[in-house]
């Protein structure tokens, strides 16, 4: 369990840089069997969020926020010894980050959060270009798309890559979420059939049972 | 145009105080008059300390190649020069200056390019999650590999135990043609050892194929009990006498008595001997020896069997206690292996807690060594 104590020392860690001093408490927290999606929403999500809201209100530079992000997509290597070692369930999700979205950590813990549920989980990465992410999809003939934004004015970037997942696959279902639809977006679920937006890691198991 | 003083001394005190430029005043000979807190935060660290007064500008200077000239900068207040300077971190630092003379001294400006920086902090973002990527693609490819290997023992297991009873009805078939040689003639009785050695051959094959397949599923259970290592040794002998005799090799055996019980799993460790003696024999040239020695500590027995033969190379010694870690080193009667008798033997050792090694002199034949704890703490199943 992430207690107040242990969070706030985390957060500590991951504001000032200590690489080791956050390694150590994942582990920790890691020895002591705690749940992946405790650790992704207690833990990183909450503080990732919480680095997000120092910068946007200019209490902390940008380099910092690209650092305590960097530190904690490091610290995911810790879990994955584990995560890929569970009974698969046989069903494939591709997640990915739109073209001109950097930020990949969101959709990162997607991918594992669904590999935690036996689903076999390819993660493309940020600025992933549609067509790379079309030609992954015809080659692996996942279950389930998913596409991660960050950044609201990269919306229209995750439309068009959605309006070409849907006019290539018009049978696949497709996840949509991320910090972006905090300011808007929600009407995509609207504009195209098959699509479905994600809107915390609480709502995934949901998902998880999609009927695909 | 008419100065304003406020203004200047605003200025002024900025680049004194917090300008993220490095600012120096500098005498026409290139000596530090004064400098900004900037400078001194780079090159000094965040402490009280002062550059010295009189330090050359040209000492904070990384001059890799000699070609630092002043006169020349200086004469040129238009262009910036890439300069490095060794920061309070112990990092070098790249900075752009402008050198400007005013009246009678000079103001040296350093500054860094944002933009560089910018695209290099970029890059190593981009960098940094290309590698967390690839580390995770390689974790889910290992446990994908680790989920297909299980599944080649299970079915390596399943079709060495298959094969076993129908090559065991040949191997004993064809032994009872044998007992009854005279009723053959040269030629069929010739085919008929061929047919028992083949079938002996591929009976130790799905042994040791079953064996492998327990110890990579993590099955190679081993059940101890409090043994005389010489009892054990001696039935391993029995085994192992024939195929010496038949080479006319001798196996001479050196015990110091008397060995002490120890824990053991005795069929395991049986197999362990019989396969670290019949290596023996099988690289020793022919009427030669092999020689075995017991001794012991009050902690441990150790065993030893030492061949005649031509030894092992230095670097393949690391492989031999691998899956199908043959050697160069030949079997000197045309004997066939099946590349799993040391790694079997191995873990069979590191079962009981002991230690295996080899040492192999250049030409001077190989020893193979193991221990066994006397008193071991063992997790049985």
């Amino acid at each position: 369990m992430i207690t107040p104590t242990i969070y706030d020392r985390y957060l500590t860690a991951l504001l000032a840089g200590n690489r080791q001093a956050g390694t150590t408490t994942v582990q920790k927290l890691l020895d002591n069997h705690i749940q992946i999606k405790s650790l992704y929403t207690d833990l990183f999500q909450k503080s990732l969020y919480q680095v997000g809201e120092l910068w946007e209100s200019n209490k902390i530079t940008v380099a910092r926020e690209h650092m305590a992000t960097a530190i904690t997509e490091g610290l995911l290597n810790l879990v994955y010894p584990e995560l890929f070692r569970g009974e698969r369930c046989q069903k494939k999700i591709v997640v990915s980050c739109a073209a001109n979205e950097f930020h990949q950590i969101g959709g990162k813990m997607i991918a594992d959060l669904f590999e935690t549920h036996g689903w076999d989980a390819f993660f493309l990465g940020a600025n992933t270009p549609v067509d790379e992410m079309l030609a992954f999809i015809d080659e692996e003939k996942p279950d389930l798309a998913a596409l991660s934004l960050s950044i609201y004015y990269n919306m229209p970037s995750l439309k068009s890559a959605v309006s070409a997942i849907e006019a290539h696959f018009p049978d696949l279902n497709i996840l949509v979420g991320g910090q972006a639809f905090r300011w808007g977006g929600a009407d995509i679920i609207h504009n195209f059939k098959n699509t479905h937006l994600l809107k915390s890691l609480d709502d995934l198991e949901k998902q998880m049972a999609w009927p695909v | 145009m008419k100065h304003d003083g406020s203004k200047l001394n605003v200025l002024r005190d900025y680049l004194a105080s917090r300008a993220p430029v490095l600012f120096f005043v500098l005498s026409p000979d290139g000596r530090i008059i004064e400098s900004n807190r900037f400078s001194r935060s780079v090159l000094l660290g965040r402490g009280p300390e002062e550059i010295p007064a009189g330090t050359c500008f040209h000492d904070l200077v990384l001059n890799f190649n000699s070609d630092f000239d002043f006169e020349k900068m200086v004469s040129d207040p238009e262009k910036e020069h890439l300069l490095n300077i060794t920061t309070a971190a112990g990092t070098p630092q790249s900075f752009y200056f402008s050198f400007v003379p005013v009246q009678d001294q000079i103001l040296a400006f350093g500054r860094m390019d944002t933009d560089e920086i910018e695209f290099m902090r970029k890059e190593v973002l981009g960098l940094n999650q290309e590698l967390n990527n690839l580390t995770r693609k390689l974790h889910k490819q290992n446990a994908q590999l680790e989920r297909l290997n299980r599944e080649k023992n299970q079915f390596l297991g399943m079709a060495a135990h298959d094969l076993r009873k129908p090559i065991g009805l040949v191997m004993s078939y064809s032994e009872f043609l044998i007992d009854d040689a005279d009723t053959l003639d040269a030629e069929q009785l010739q085919f008929v050892r061929t047919i028992h050695a083949s079938s002996a051959f591929m009976k130790r094959l799905v042994d040791d194929f079953l064996d492998v397949s327990a110890i990579e599923a993590g099955k190679f259970d081993i059940h101890p009990s409090r043994e005389n290592f010489v009892d054990v040794l001696e039935k391993s002998l029995e085994l192992n006498h024939f195929q010496a005799q038949k080479k006319g090799v001798t196996l001479e055996i050196h015990c110091q008595d008397p060995l002490p019980k120890t824990l053991m799993d005795a069929p395991k460790i049986e197999q362990a001997l019989t396969n670290l003696i019949s290596n023996a024999i099988e690289h020793t040239p022919p009427d030669s020896r092999v020689r075995i020695a017991l001794s012991h500590t009050p902690r441990e027995i150790q065993f030893m069997v030492q061949d005649e033969g031509a030894g092992i190379p230095a670097d393949q010694i690391k492989n031999l206690f691998q899956a199908f870690g043959t050697t160069r080193a030949k079997k000197t009667g045309g004997e066939k292996s099946t590349g799993l008798g040391m790694l079997i033997t191995r873990k069979i050792i590191d079962a009981h807690q002991g230690r295996i090694w080899v040492e192999s002199p250049a030409g001077k034949g190989a020893a193979f060594y193991f221990t066994l704890p006397v008193s071991p703490e063992m997790n049985t199943k």
